[in-house]
């Protein structure tokens, strides 16, 4: 397995009590895969990726990655080197064009990267479907479903084999989502990717290799 | 994209963001630029002035301590002569670069004419006998005020050792004195030793009388005692000090001690009530005034230090440079003002640039946020708002050190102007052998403010590491930053 979570539980306090986000939660995630997890809002389902992707720690249980703990690697670390996160809102930096934003985490991994990166980020925004004319721009100048490549593009500069996404078509129409579904995809069974997707959408769920759904912090399979 | 070219794109790319960071450097920069400039200019009119001043000490009656005496203690008191012995003991410490110690007497001439300054005119009233020329002993053979370049010598020479040891009867007159009675090197002239003796209605009376035949080895010229001196009333005090040069003449001591014993075995023989409680009191008729030359104007606090406890009772050593805090007010307050400008500037700009930081760095959280989550080591992070912040604050702080010299140099004309006044008697320094037409005005004079290495240094030490701290505290932000927070 690529990525395993195993018993986790996250809560807050309300009061006396402990209100769970997630209880005792276990999921494995492995290689050449895209995975779909379905929930409605409030269900835990953001808190489960902040947790996959090291933005946040359990209360307890633990993520294996290529079955080392991620805590022992090293949020900060396994975040820089191990995975992509692509975010409903797109979380790019507007004073940037595309292919800055792209060549941003570059900078940042430890991963071998090639020497002439513009290049490999021309190709790789080429790839997601974003022209090098478009790539010039600054990312406020491009729409919605190009800004989201653009951050699918930022997911994959580093050459990790896990990719993350919050809600990634939550902000886009059915045609853009349905490209943007087609690209994981491609990610998943072409490069052998996994993917990892949270989402309400049910489409996106019957597209997906497996999908779980989750229901008050508690995590089952999606038939 | 690394931390630091993220850092300068920061810059170029938030043009307003950045201007606006410049804006308020810049006029902070310029108190902290105008206060330091202050600051250093003020310190070097200090070591220029008291450069000027040159570094000779004299030891003399501390008048402040007598001042103080109880009517019973100064009944009592018995003041102890400085003696040779003592002063060749001063003047051989390792400060002391050479020495001189001095006797003065007063003599007339019926030989020779005084000089008298045209500008005093019929000013000078004098009363009494004439006694216009000052015959100063000295036991420095190469004449320490030529040394000290009060005077130089224009002609012929200086003394030799052996014309002061044996007392020749051999002087240094003034060139004006010289042309005046058409007098050259080689010549000889007399002076009265006249001794007055006064009855009780104060009408003088000549006891007796010798020739004191002088030969002339040397000619001086002062060194412009009035140079510069404007039409100002007060100046008669200089043009007194300026004919009584001109009417001094150098002779070895022996030829004072010699006048000055004739005088009073005179006196003592016309009065016997005199001679006998001269007698009594077994008086010594040698009371020199010692001058040393320090290597150093430095050395003064060290020289002073050391030489306290050899003297007697109620002695003190008073040096040129003390001099400077009578006529330094202008810059005194000057520099209290920039120190007092400087530090709240430097507080004003920790405050100020720090809140600054703090409201641009919670508009960026995103995008910070978004580098957390990327990965990137907050210290890098950290790095990279310190790059944009110290790019800014050297662009700005270098323009205000030009803008900063300027306003300084007009602050303090403003300054130095209402502070401003007439060269007057009190300003100028009198001590002894080491007086100086040094005023206020040579002291505004000497201030300058210029763009050196120090100040330039200075300015940049203590404006960046403002800057620093003030950009360091609202970067604790960025440490506690919640990438998960921000972006989900």
């Amino acid at each position: 397995m690529l990525l395993e979570a195993q018993e986790l539980n996250y809560y807050y306090q309300d009061g006396e009590q402990l209100r769970y986000i997630l209880k005792d939660t276990s999921v494995a995630f492995e290689k050449g895969k895209f995975y779909a997890v379905l929930g409605q809002s409030g269900s835990g389902k953001t808190t489960l990726l902040s947790l996959l992707s090291a933005l946040d720690s359990p209360h307890s249980g633990k993520v294996l990655f290529n079955e080392q703990d991620i805590k022992k690697i090293g949020y900060e670390k396994y975040r820089r080197n191990n995975v992509g996160i692509i975010f409903q809102s797109y979380n790019l930096i507007p004073e940037l064009t595309a292919m800055e934003n792209v060549l941003v985490p570059m900078s940042i991994t430890e991963n071998e990267i090639p020497d002439d990166q513009k290049t490999v980020v021309y190709n790789l925004l080429d790839y997601i479907g974003i022209a090098k004319d478009k790539a010039d721009r600054y990312v406020n100048k491009l729409s919605g479903g190009e800004q989201q490549r653009v951050a699918i593009a930022r997911a994959l500069a580093t050459n990790v084999e896990l990719i993350l996404a919050d809600e990634p078509t939550g902000n886009l129409d059915e045609d853009m989502e349905q490209e943007i579904v087609d690209i994981f995809k491609r990610l998943a069974h072409e490069h052998e990717k996994c993917v990892v997707v949270v989402t309400h959408s049910k489409e996106i769920a019957m597209q997906a290799d497996q999908a779980f759904h989750l229901k008050k912090g508690v995590l089952s399979t999606y038939e | 994209m690394n931390f630091i070219k993220r850092g300068f794109l920061g810059i170029t790319r938030k043009k307003g963001k950045s201007l606006i960071l410049l804006a308020v450097i810049f006029i902070l920069g310029n108190l902290i630029s105008g206060a330091v400039s202050i600051q250093q200019s003020t310190d070097n009119v200090e070591s220029t002035i008291k450069e000027k001043l040159g570094s000779s000490a004299t030891v003399e009656l501390d008048y402040e301590a007598i001042d103080e005496l109880s009517e019973a203690e100064l009944m009592d008191l018995e003041i102890q002569d400085v003696d040779i012995d003592l002063i060749k003991q001063i003047g051989g410490l390792s400060y002391v670069k050479y020495y001189d110690y001095s006797m003065p007497t007063y003599l007339g001439s019926e030989n020779i004419e005084s000089y008298q300054d045209e500008e005093m005119g019929e000013e000078v009233i004098t009363h009494g006998p004439s006694m216009d020329f000052m015959l100063k002993g000295i036991n420095y053979a190469p004449v320490l005020d030529f040394k000290e370049e009060k005077g130089k010598l224009v002609d012929g020479r200086v003394f030799t050792e052996e014309e002061i040891d044996e007392g020749d009867s051999v002087t240094i007159i003034s060139k004006k004195l010289a042309e005046k009675n058409n007098l050259h090197v080689g010549d000889t002239f007399t002076l009265d030793s006249a001794v007055y003796d006064f009855d009780e209605n104060g009408e003088e009376d000549l006891i007796g009388s010798r020739d004191v035949v002088l030969e002339i080895i040397g000619i001086f010229e002062p060194s412009s005692i009035k140079e510069d001196q404007d039409e100002n009333p007060e100046n008669g005090m200089m043009d007194m000090m300026d004919s009584e040069y001109q009417n001094t003449m150098y002779v070895p001591n022996e030829v004072v001690i010699a006048e000055e014993n004739y005088q009073m075995e005179q006196l003592m023989q016309a009065d016997e009530a005199f001679a006998a409680m001269l007698e009594e009191e077994e008086v010594t008729f040698e009371n020199y005034t010692p001058i040393f030359v320090l290597n150093n104007p430095e050395d003064s606090e060290a020289f002073e230090e050391e030489v306290a406890p050899l003297l007697p009772e109620l002695y003190t050593v008073v040096s040129a440079t003390d001099q400077y805090d009578s006529i330094s007010g202008p810059i005194d307050s000057m520099s209290k003002l920039a120190k007092y400008v400087l530090i709240a500037s430097v507080i004003a700009t920790v405050l100020i640039t720090g809140l600054v930081v703090l409201l641009f760095l919670r508009d960026r959280k995103h995008e910070l946020g978004i580098y957390l989550s990327l990965g990137e080591k907050r210290a890098r992070v950290v790095g990279q708002i310190l790059i944009e912040v110290m790019v800014i604050a050297f662009i700005g702080l270098t323009i205000s050190l030009f803008s900063g010299k300027i306003l300084a140099e007009q602050v303090s004309d403003t300054m130095m102007k209402a502070d401003d006044h007439e060269p007057s008697f009190e300003d100028m320094m009198f001590v002894g052998e080491m007086q100086t037409n040094m005023t206020t005005d040579d002291v505004i004079d000497s201030y300058e403010v210029n763009l050196n290495a120090s100040y330039i240094i200075g300015f940049y030490v203590i404006s960046l590491l403002t800057i620093l701290i003030s950009t360091a505290i609202p970067l604790v932000y960025i440490v506690r930053l919640n990438p998960k927070k921000i972006l989900m």
